[in-house]
């Protein structure tokens, strides 16, 4: 027996090598974490309980046969993070690349399902040269099969993505179809089709990194949620984003104790907001004078930075922040900033964690990009993802709140719990200069002093529209509030809303305009 | 021939041009085919890295071809450039005050992206700007 046990002992130290010595060494000179080192990292220490992992491939063709690939290629198991359950596999760039085979494929499929079964959030770790080329349309299925779980899995469990390496072609759409992707500075790169096939297809000249690398995909695609400068920064944020998540749509976020006072009424919020209309400031600094600790999670924190999405903590309880950031864009919704809230607002609703919206915005961005764009069916998305989220829902008007825009900020008609708003703020259909050109037409053109006419026209159509009052007066305002009680008043509204019950009508699924 | 979208002050023309073989010595030869052509100014396509050409013919005003490395601010949306913080030759911090641009009924403040210094300004108080539009040139 002593035989047999050492004999065990040895092919698991082996399988544990992966690619053997030369090729790890290969990985740590390219600035790169082993599969193992990585989970390792990511989980708490010692809890990793590894599955399969004498799993190999069965291909016989091109030579296969004679090929080893330990683990066949990626590590799957499970383990805890801050004490809680959660599955994981990563890639071994190891061995034979990562590449994805039908093993391999069979492996991930097997703990994407027992972390459906089990209700806990899946993380992957993506860094494979792609398909396993000899074993042909067995890779391909394995592929499919993995995204048909992605997607079975999505609204159930948290699914996180993480880029560490390449992944190319058909490989991305896991990824894609998962809550969140985060990627590293100079390690990780997504794209369909490399810069090789673009050059021979259009001609045009780019490097893997101006492609696919985190960069592109945090500010200008959209495809990322995050970026790091290094392995541990990721994982450590991957950590991080799981405290705000539950581990499944039918439990609660986890709630922390707070040293924070609930009763913390900050003065600084009464003098935050410039008078001026015209003037910008920081949103993000009222989320954090709002939040526990002031701590902000911020989410696509690179994209679309004219809305801001993101996690705080009031009283302890996890709330998803949809911000707009008058510094940006003037604060107007446009394609990308509807797509980034509407599909936070999504992930919030899936996961039970109430939405508060902190509206200034002046409107939708026009131009003939915008429209040509198709911001009608991107904006749109926004008011569906409000409608249809369930969570309990609280609105802040801080300063503007105009037209369509207003309403796309959850106002109270698209199904807000609470609306408050401070006093400077202006809710109308317009802004106070086009509103009175179009009402005082008249008046304007056959004054004497046109000029001064719609001077005084603006002002009184601000004085007796574009204030909180009205709105108040219709009860689309629950409460004008004092800014320096906004989070007393926010958390005492999250408490009420915490047995909030709301059904949508029994539907297969809804039609989003995607 | 390869065909080319050249956009100039946020207009676009389909530019045809015909590939020059590795012969190529200098500039682009070929004269390129405008579709849709505007009269006053026939812009080459833009550059790639190893065609040798130097630099663009500068018949547009406004629009100075930025030097390797250098960072182009442009127009984030269109408007109106209420000041100019900066002149050309100052060194600037990252995240100080370029310009305002009034836009949307907001006086925006276009940053600097980095550390660097001002080569170029290009447009004056009380412009008219188009998104994508050049405002400052930084190296």
């Amino acid at each position: 027996m002593k035989e047999k046990i050492e004999q065990l002992l040895e092919t698991k130290k082996k399988i544990e090598l992966g690619g053997g010595e030369k090729r790890i060494e290969k990985q740590h000179s390219q600035g790169k974490l082993t599969a193992r080192e990585r989970i390792n990292l990511l989980l708490d220490e010692g809890s990793f309980v590894e599955i399969d992992a004498f799993v190999e491939h069965r291909c016989t063709n091109f030579g296969m046969e004679k090929t080893e690939a330990p683990a066949d290629g990626v590590v799957t198991g499970y383990g805890t993070i801050d004490g809680r359950l959660v599955f994981v596999y990563a890639q071994d760039f190891t061995v034979l690349g990562g590449s994805l085979g039908e093993m391999h494929a069979n492996k991930i499929v097997k703990v994407q399902q027992m972390a459906l079964k089990m209700g806990a959030p899946i993380i992957g770790i993506n860094d494979s040269g792609g398909a396993r080329i000899q074993e042909g349309v067995d890779a391909l299925s394995g592929y499919g099969k993995i995204f048909f779980n992605n997607t079975k899995a999505s609204g159930v469990i948290p699914q996180i993505s993480v880029i560490l390496g390449p992944c190319a072609g058909g490989a991305v759409y896991s990824p894609a179809l998962t809550d969140f992707i985060f990627m590293v500075d100079g390690v990780s790169r997504m794209f369909i089709t490399g810069p090789q096939v673009i050059k021979t297809v259009t001609g045009e000249d780019v490097t893997q990194e101006e492609l696919g690398g985190a960069n592109t995909h945090n500010k200008i695609s959209g495809v990322a949620h995050f970026m790091d400068n290094s392995e541990e920064e990721c994982l450590n944020r991957i950590r991080k984003l799981l405290s705000y998540l539950p581990s499944n749509n039918l439990e609660n976020p986890p709630a922390y104790q707070t040293e924070d006072d609930i009763n913390r009424v900050e003065e600084k919020l009464n003098e935050l907001v410039p008078v001026n209309p015209n003037k910008p400031y920081d949103m993000k600094e009222i989320i954090r004078l709002l939040a526990d600790n002031n701590e902000f999670f911020e989410v696509q924190e690179h994209y679309a930075q004219n809305i801001i999405t993101g996690y705080i903590r009031l009283n302890g309880k996890t709330v998803g922040v949809v911000a707009n950031q008058p510094r940006v864009l003037a604060g107007c919704l446009d394609i990308n900033a509807s797509d980034k809230a509407a599909r936070f607002i999504r992930t919030c609703d899936a996961f039970n964690i109430p939405l508060l919206s902190l509206v200034d915005v002046p409107g939708f961005l026009p131009g003939t990009d915008q429209e040509y764009g198709g911001i009608i069916r991107h904006g749109a998305k926004m008011l569906y993802a409000f409608s249809e989220a369930t969570v309990p829902k609280v609105t802040l008007i801080v300063r503007k709140a105009y037209g369509g825009a207003y309403l796309a900020m959850c106002s109270k008609d698209l199904g807000a719990d609470q609306v408050f708003a401070w006093p400077g703020a202006e809710i109308a259909v317009m802004g106070p200069e086009g509103a009175a050109n179009i009402i005082f037409k008249k008046d304007i053109k056959n004054s004497d002093n046109p000029i001064e006419t719609r001077q005084e026209k603006i002002k009184e159509y601000r004085d007796t529209v574009a204030n909180p009052y009205i709105a108040a007066a219709r009860g689309f305002v629950d409460d004008i509030i004092v800014p320096s009680t906004t989070r007393p008043r926010l958390i005492s509204a999250f408490d009420m809303l915490q047995t909030k019950r709301e059904t949508n009508p029994a539907k297969k699924h809804g039609n989003i305009p995607v | 021939m390869r065909k080319f979208i050249v956009s100039v002050n946020g207009k676009q023309y389909e530019v045809e041009v015909e590939e020059v073989t590795s012969s190529a010595t200098s500039t682009v030869k070929t004269a390129p085919t405008i579709t849709e052509a505007p009269k006053e100014e026939k812009l080459p396509p833009q550059p790639k890295a190893e065609t040798k050409v130097e630099a663009a013919p500068k018949e547009e005003k406004k629009e100075v071809i930025a030097p390797q490395g250098a960072e182009v601010v442009t127009a984030p949306m269109p408007g109106t450039i209420l000041n100019v913080n900066v002149n050309e030759g100052d060194t600037v911090k990252e995240g100080q005050i370029l310009l305002i641009l009034e836009a949307m009924k907001m006086e925006n403040e276009v940053l600097a992206p980095r550390d660097g210094k001002v080569v170029n300004v290009a447009v004056t108080k009380g412009a008219s700007v188009n998104t994508g539009d050049q405002l400052v040139i930084m190296e």
